[in-house]
């Protein structure tokens, strides 16, 4: 149930969350190690296309300069993941919950490509705070309690720090971008 | 006879490789190479986001380290008019600067990150 709840804040979409309701793929809530490892890699990579949107929309200091560090600490996790699954002949494996994050992208995506200016900035920063917030909730309450292997666990447990700085800063930068 | 002649020989052996560890460890002037150990060198730790200690005391013109033991790249950075700057530590990495005066710092790159360096009179 804790899988369902943080999958549907995750991806946002009602239209996917109906998907979810209806697929008999999320009887097994449990995920294994493989489909974790491919979670992570899919969800951090997410996070960093949609930087990428933003440094060549953007005109503010602000949004660029937070897109700009999504971009790169996103990659530096993709990095240790893949090195991590690498070392421990995990392979990821696309999964139910991969295949509903790229659906998510793919709305966020014709949103925030529809969108200019200042719209294009809010909608970004909005999106960045309402991401991490079912990303952090995702990991700590879903990723980090059905890994299996010690190693995964400890790499997942280390993030969420990280993430819980990317909340704070996208809501302060949400909060500088209001008041101009 | 021969046996006890060889134990004896593996046990000097051993007490002279003991020492020359030993004095490997030790530099010239007899201060330890533990950079911890070393006077007027301070260190700080970065992980999970935060400057450990946040609050650093320090007597006037010591060194202080900044150990990057975090998962991504941070900076350290005077706070608030970025008088000064590291360039980007790596996880790893270190950078280090002496201090005349206290100060507050923080990484550039993840602003919720603050520390301070405190001179003691």
């Amino acid at each position: 149930m804790n899988t369902l709840k943080s999958i549907m804040k995750w991806t946002g979409a009602a239209a996917v969350c109906l998907l979810f309701f209806s697929s008999t793929a999320w009887s097994q809530s449990k995920l294994t190690d493989p489909e974790i490892a491919s979670v992570a890699v899919t969800a951090n990579q997410i996070d960093v296309n949609y930087g990428k949107i933003a440094v060549k929309k953007s005109k503010s200091p602000e949004i660029r300069k937070f897109a700009e560090t999504m971009i790169k600490d996103h990659t530096d996790i993709i990095k240790q993941a893949v090195a991590l699954a690498t070392k421990l002949h995990v392979t990821p494996k696309t999964n139910a919950t991969t295949k509903s994050l790229l659906e998510g992208e793919k709305k966020t995506t014709k949103l925030l490509n529809s969108k200019k200016g200042k719209a294009f900035d809010k909608a970004y920063i909005d999106n960045e705070v309402a991401y991490h917030k079912a990303v952090i909730n995702a990991v700590q309450n879903v990723l980090i309690p059905d890994s299996q292997n010690q190693e995964l666990k400890d790499l997942l447990t280390k993030v969420m720090p990280l993430l819980n700085s990317h909340l704070q800063m996208a809501e302060n930068t949400q909060a500088e971008i209001q008041g101009k | 006879m021969k046996n006890k002649i060889n134990k004896w020989i593996n046990g000097i052996a051993v007490a002279g490789i003991i020492t020359l560890a030993a004095a490997s460890c030790t530099s010239p002037g007899g201060q330890s190479n533990n950079q911890a150990a070393q006077p007027g060198k301070d260190t700080v730790y970065i992980a999970g986001m935060k400057f450990k200690p946040a609050e650093l005391w320090i007597n006037q013109w010591d060194t202080v380290v900044w150990i990057n033991n975090d998962i991504v790249a941070h900076d350290v950075t005077e706070f608030p008019d970025k008088t000064w700057s590291s360039d980007s530590i790596q996880p790893g990495q270190s950078w280090e600067k002496d201090f005349g005066d206290s100060v507050d710092y923080f990484c550039s790159i993840h602003p919720t990150m603050h520390g301070k360096i405190m001179i003691r009179k």
